[in-house]
């Protein structure tokens, strides 16, 4: 049985964002930072790192983490038992279950998704613009940008329910207009994250034992849909152009 | 080695770039020559990326300066180079992916180095994958991706050619954190971290 005051959660900021509101009493949490996803090894390591220290006064670590490109892949934890969303991302998170990602990238794989929890840290396609521009002026930050995005049609803003959503919502159009993405916006749900806090860990976690490393077939879901893995009918978007 | 032409990449100067290679082409310049500078050059911001000193996008636009020099150098290359293919070589980014700065290097690669290669681009299904093969009669597949998501449909895209009767076909994985285990888990014949790996498979395979 779980105890929140022998439970402890790491999590990236973005995350974090959605998952302190949530927050069972007691129940302490690590922020990791969020530039991390980029450079998965040192994600590894740091997240190893991280739950060595915790599991000194946990019996549970609960990861705010998905595969996140395989990072998780051999974490183990000594003392304590592991519990990660079995999810390829925060984006599966973000949007309530592993099965609404799929049919919103399967409907649509050029979608650039975007949170509140984004905006905030300064992680996104925006951000990255301005600091190509103050590098190399406007026209060729402007012809990088194009090359990198050439295959994205949509932006995505995943409503992620926070009372103070339309100056994101703002922010999120204005990024898509200037990248001639369409607008659209995706909703989402605290479900698995409410899950991952209070439990069941059903099959769409991994929970791995004291001792246990974390392998890439635990990520593997029983109920994969039978020989397609894009075979669901997208969930309802509400486009907002 | 062109100096010139190095800082003219490093320093993203697209059109620089360019008109550099074709002044040097002008000079007499050996078309191997001004590939090598093209590789230092690349070595630079491959180090500056290694280092948090360049973003993705730089990165992407050192890409396609490259492929705009190696246009310019092809047909240069061609008549020295044999005009007997090694083999026919299917590409692409499996469904639901959308990457394809790798594997445009990929296929790069693989033309460069004597294979006839058909790149079907992005998000392509498995069945695409198999009706290309079939009308092409390539004998080698490369299967690229860069999210964990791709890893499924590149198991569904080996299924598929082994459904089909295709088993002697080699299908090769590349992208993002493959590995030996992901390549057990889509039944790959092979997977290759780098564009000089994947030549290397190809070769071996012909």
């Amino acid at each position: 049985m779980m105890q929140p005051g022998r439970t402890s959660v790491i999590a990236c900021a973005t995350v974090l964002e959605e998952i302190t509101p949530l927050l069972p009493e007691g129940m302490t949490c690590v922020e990791l930072d969020f530039g991390l996803h980029l450079k998965p090894a040192n994600l590894k390591q740091v997240l190893q790192e991280a739950i060595d220290k915790a599991s000194e006064d946990a019996d549970t670590v609960l990861l705010g983490y998905g595969l996140c490109s395989m990072a998780v892949v051999g974490l183990t934890a000594t003392n304590c038992t592991l519990v990660v969303p079995k999810v390829d991302d925060c984006i599966a998170i973000f949007m309530g279950s592993r099965q609404a990602y799929s049919a919103q990238s399967g409907a649509e794989p050029g979608t650039y998704y975007l949170t509140k929890g984004w905006i905030e840290v300064s992680d996104t396609i925006w951000d990255e613009y301005q600091k190509l521009v103050e590098r190399h002026g406007e026209p060729r930050a402007q012809r990088m940008m194009r090359l990198m995005l050439k295959n994205y049609t949509r932006l995505a803003y995943i409503d992620t329910g926070h009372r103070d959503q339309d100056h994101y919502r703002d922010y999120a159009r204005m990024v898509a207009d200037a990248f001639q993405l369409r607008y659209e916006e995706v909703q989402g749900s605290n479900r698995m994250v409410e899950k991952l806090l209070k439990g069941p860990w059903d099959d769409e976690f991994v929970v791995a034992e004291p001792g246990q490393t974390i392998s890439y077939a635990d990520f593997q879901t029983t109920n994969r849909i039978a020989g397609n893995s894009f075979g669901i009918t997208p969930a309802p978007s509400t486009s907002q152009t | 080695m062109s100096q010139e032409l190095i800082d003219a990449i490093t320093e993203m100067r697209e059109d620089d770039v360019v008109a550099i290679t074709n002044q040097l082409l002008d000079q007499g310049v050996a078309p191997t020559d001004i590939l090598m500078s093209c590789k230092q050059a690349m070595d630079v911001i491959g180090k500056r990326f290694e280092e948090g000193d360049a973003f993705i996008p730089e990165l992407i636009l050192a890409g396609e300066m490259m492929t705009s020099v190696t246009d310019i150098l092809k047909p240069r290359m061609a008549e020295e180079a044999t005009s007997d293919k090694l083999g026919k070589i299917v590409i692409g980014t499996v469904q639901g992916d959308i990457h394809d700065i790798a594997k445009d290097i990929v296929a790069f690669m693989l033309d460069l180095n004597g294979f006839d290669v058909t790149d079907l681009g992005v998000d392509v299904p498995p069945e695409k994958f198999v009706q290309t093969v079939q009308e092409t009669g390539a004998t080698i597949v490369g299967l690229s991706g860069f999210l964990t998501l791709a890893f499924d449909p590149m198991k569904d895209t080996v299924t598929a050619f082994k459904a089909a009767g295709l088993d002697d076909v080699k299908i090769m994985i590349g992208g993002g954190q493959i590995d030996e285990n992901i390549r057990q888990y889509t039944g790959a014949d092979a997977y290759g971290r780098d564009a000089m790996a994947a030549v290397d498979l190809a070769k071996g395979w012909v």
